[in-house]
């Protein structure tokens, strides 16, 4: 967005690189970072908070990027899908997992899956079956049936813990 | 062989031990990458420079005749660049198969959120505000909202000028009931079925009721379309058959198909949905309009909505035994309701293939079974994952049960002793290249503990179902380069199956070459091979067959220029593990890559190409099934009504498998598919509005609601596909409401008639019984 183009300026940081831009403030996250930025990574889908397409982290909080206007993100730091893979294009042991254990198909639920297991395993490096679902509901897959996704949460968390 | 579409593996030969041992391996999707790192682009994730966003207004009332639209004030928003409505686009109406639907209707509207009138604007939120503040005036027609009702003599007729729709391909059959959209009538054995049932010593009859729902993919439909300088329309969509929307838009636009360009780039999800698309037409009409790039992404509201849904169905099935307990006649009557526009179904019939299965697997030697697909005043019915299977299956696998739990017989061995064995037919009297139905419910016995005492308070309940592995004729082509890399060129989109990793697999192993070095790109359609697209259970069969006969081609070409480039090879010098090899003594004569480099020019790649067509080669073709059986052991809180699923086992029969981790991921995945439709997916419609329109209101399962499915794989060598490859998409999804239904009649003694089956109906049927 180009100075003096109408909206509220904010400051925000998106997988370590700044940003100033100028949003209305009816624009939420999700329409920032793939309209603004170019990060079409994350999805839209429901659009209400309920599939976990959109997830993304902000100081390393889960959150649907759906539900948040752009403006709550001011001074923030952003983590999308685009942002977890090592700065030499490396991608992280869940991102692997996520590919070795059958953990995508069509891959639009993807991006929020790989988002979401990453803010679990930051929280909890090794959780159980039970924690794994729990924490993991909020992401829809229609493809897998799950198991994949499980699995590969699974073999992330061993390897972290190795 | 005579025919050289066919080679010995695919004619029961077991494939040799390395193929299988490179088989074995666990594959690693070619996708994988772009896709956990957010790098795939889906069509609503493109854009073009000065690309309008379009919007829709829909109809608000089921049945109603247009009176009046004025746009002049939505055409004067500010951003506004277009407004159009069906008197811009009259008399074009679009289609599959029969080209029904119009693009903007100008006349009746025949369901909430048909379209009226469509905007392109600078931005969605102009767009959208412009069809807001279009004025409409419509008189409301009483709706026909019941299937049932629409095929009463007297009902209204939705499609008063049907004769004159186009259909693609053929003629449409005639239908006795203008109301109809599409008949599949299957008969067997007496003329007289009502005879036979007057003869018969028991006779049972039931009543099945399954409902709508959505395909619940997590990427909505999107589009992108825009007209370049040549007149060519570029269509970027997530379309499942490419080839197919082309010829579609062709037909209905009236334009030449080399003036029709789709790109169907990576698919977020299909299970069928995604083989009907609407606004690349309106789209299409916009651009043509304004001059300018259009694109379209749907909302969900609208998916759940206004696009194409499983079709529900009210089944009635009737069933007749003999005196020795033979199963003598099945009469099933299958209404679908087809909602306001047939266009959204692609076989010929214009109903659905699997309507008629509700006895596939047994041996029954009268039938009579009619699946009928009907006009009412809903949302179009399009197909969804096994079409009509899911809905038939849960009727007959359901009805079987209560037979023999009324008889007193146990429910597994009552289908043992009816199941189709080696040699005979089944009830459509199909054959079966290999009857493994026995030998999938066995497995399922096993893995179940069916024999052992259930624990208390609970119940297990078994689904035999079948399914015919799909053909079709494909063509890939090959581009070698004197690099050495190999890139395959196919019309097949990615919805997600790994298909593009069966290629590269199969085609690896049949030409000796390194996987690595092989690239499967996807064009558009005015530069892809034909390709009937995804569906029907065909992908894994015909695409891999192709790739095999492209791995020859590629070891022919070379033989064929080996003596040229390589005079001092010794004969009979072959490929073998990504290397020119003399056979004699096993020794490496040259690598590939550097093979390649003698035989390709720096700038001339090699182009070859491989047609495969399962239509044309015969013998080893028909009869091709997979048969799976789906046991469960639930319990039900009796007083929520809620289902547990404690236990859950799939026993298949399987071909050859060439991606094991992307195969489990079939049948997991169809697993879940089954757990929802049994469980909780239906799109509630009420007075013909769907009520709940969003996904947190119409449930989806989530992993809690999944529970772990243990798979029995019985493989067999003998599958249609390269190698002995059989199908796997739409194998598991249909036994498992049957399965959980008649686990919860082993539980609580109550029969649930109607999906899904949720605490209400559950609770409902315990109280029924206790009064």
């Amino acid at each position: 967005m180009t100075d003096g183009a109408p909206g509220r300026p904010i400051r925000l940081t998106v997988n370590g690189i700044g940003h100033s831009l100028a949003v209305d403030p009816a624009r939420r996250l999700l329409d920032v970072l793939r309209d603004d930025l170019d990060l079409t990574g994350t999805k839209e889908s429901c659009a209400v908070g309920v599939c976990g397409a959109c997830s993304v982290l902000v100081d390393g909080t889960l959150v649907s990027a759906c539900l948040m206007p752009a403006i709550l993100a001011d001074g923030r730091s952003v983590t999308t899908v685009e942002g977890l893979a090592g700065p030499d294009g490396s991608l992280s042991a869940l991102q692997e997992a996520f590919i070795v254990e059958g953990g995508l198909q069509c891959g639009a639920c993807t991006p929020g899956q790989v988002v979401a297991a990453t803010a679990l395993l930051a929280e909890n490096p090794a959780p159980s079956d039970d924690e794994i679902r729990d924490w993991m509901a909020g992401n829809l897959c229609r493809c897998t049936g799950y198991a994949g996704i499980l699995r590969a949460i699974r073999a992330a968390a061993g390897a972290g813990s190795r | 062989m005579s025919d050289p579409g066919h080679d010995d593996h695919s004619l029961g030969g077991r494939p040799d031990a390395a193929v299988l041992a490179a088989l074995a391996r666990p594959e690693v999707r070619d996708d994988g990458a772009d896709k956990v790192t957010g790098r795939t682009r889906y069509a609503g994730d493109r854009t073009m420079p000065g690309a309008l966003w379009a919007a829709f207004l829909g109809s608000p009332v089921p049945h109603g005749r247009i009176r009046s639209i004025d746009t002049a004030r939505a055409r004067a928003m500010p951003g506004v660049r277009a407004v159009l409505t069906g008197a811009d686009v009259e008399g074009v109406r679009f289609g599959r198969r029969l080209q029904d639907r119009p693009v903007l209707a100008w006349d009746r509207v025949l369901f909430v959120g048909d379209r009226i009138a469509a905007a392109a604007a600078d931005s969605l939120e102009a767009a959208e505000a412009a069809v807001a503040a279009i004025e409409l005036d419509i008189e409301e027609l009483e709706p026909v909202l019941d299937p049932i009702r629409a095929l009463e003599p007297g009902a209204p007729v939705l499609h008063p000028d049907a004769e004159g729709y186009a259909y693609l391909g053929g003629t449409r059959q005639p239908v006795d009931h203008p109301n109809v959209q599409g008949v599949l009538l299957r008969r067997r054995g007496a003329d007289d079925i009502d005879a036979v049932f007057a003869s018969a010593a028991r006779v049972f009859e039931h009543e099945f009721t399954t409902p709508a729902q959505h395909h619940g993919y997590i990427e909505p439909h999107a589009t992108l379309v825009w007209i370049d300088d040549a007149g060519v329309a570029h269509i970027v969509t997530t379309n499942k058959t490419p080839q197919g929307l082309r010829n579609q838009m062709a037909k209905a636009l009236g334009l030449p198909a080399d003036r029709i360009d789709v790109d169907a780039g990576a698919i977020g999800g299909d299970f069928g949905g995604k083989g009907y698309c609407i606004d690349e037409y309106a789209c299409f009409v916009l651009a043509r309009a304004t001059g300018r790039p259009v694109r379209a992404v749907t909302r969900y509201a609208d998916e759940l909505a206004a696009l194409n849904v499983r079709h529900a169905a009210r089944i009635r099935l009737r069933t007749a035994l003999d005196a020795e307990g033979a199963l003598l006649a099945h009469e099933a009557d299958v209404v679908f309701d087809g909602g306001a526009y047939a266009s959204a179904k692609p076989l010929p019939h214009l109903s659905l293939a699997g309507g008629v299965a509700t006895l596939s697997a047994y041996r029954v030697p009268n039938i009579r079974i009619e699946a009928r697909t009907v006009y009412t005043n809903g949302i179009p019915g399009g197909h969804m994952r096994s079409p009509g299977e899911v809905q038939a299956l849960f009727a007959g696998e359901s009805h079987l049960d209560a037979i023999a739990r009324e008889l007193g017989e146990d429910p597994l061995a009552f289908r043992l002793r009816h199941v189709v064995r080696d040699g005979e037919v089944g009830a459509l009297g199909e054959p079966f290249r290999e009857a493994r139905g026995a030998e999938v419910l066995e497995a399922a016995r096993e893995a179940i503990g069916w024999d052992r005492p259930r624990p208390d308070g609970r119940g297990r309940g078994v689904a035999l179902g079948v399914r015919h592995v799909g053909g079709g004729a494909v063509t890939l082509r090959l581009r070698l380069t004197a690099d050495g890399r190999i890139e395959v060129v196919t019309g097949m989109p990615d919805q997600g199956g790994g298909q593009t990793t069966v290629l590269r697999r199969v085609l690896a192993l049949a030409a000796s070459v390194d996987e690595g070095r092989i690239l499967v790109t996807r064009p558009s359609t005015a530069g892809a091979p034909a390709d009937p697209g995804i569906g029907g259970s065909r992908v894994t069969h015909i695409g891999s067959r192709a790739a095999e006969l492209l791995g020859r081609r590629l070891r022919e070409w070379i033989d064929e220029r080996l003596p040229r480039a390589l005079p001092d090879a010794p004969a009979g010098a072959e490929l073998r593990a990504d290397a020119l090899v003399d056979p004699a003594t096993g020794r490496v004569l040259l690598g590939f890559g550097e093979l390649v480099a003698r035989l390709v020019a720096p700038d001339e790649p090699v182009e070859l190409e491989a047609s495969f067509d399962a239509g044309t080669h015969g013998p080893d073709e028909p009869g091709d099934n997979d048969f799976a059986a789906c046991a469960v052991e639930v319990s039900v809180d009796r007083e929520t009504g809620t289902i547990a699923i404690h236990e859950a086992v799939l026993a298949a029969d399987v071909g050859t498998i060439i991606n094991p981790i992307a195969h489990a991921g079939q049948l997991d995945g169809g697993f879940a598919f089954g757990v929802g439709a049994a469980l909780m997916e239906e799109l509630v419609i009420e007075d013909g509005v769907v009520v709940g329109r969003s996904l947190g209101e119409t449930r989806l399962p989530t992993i809690r609601d999944v529970p772990p499915l243990r798979q029995v794989l019985l493989p067999t060598a003998v599958g249609p596909g390269a190698f002995g490859a059989k199908m796997a998409g739409e194998l598991s999804n249909s036994p498992v409401a049957p399965a959980i239904a008649n686990a919860v009649a082993d539980a609580v003694g109550v029969r649930i008639t109607a999906l899904p089956l949720t605490p209400e109906r559950v609770l409902a049927a315990l109280r029924a019984r206790e009064r």
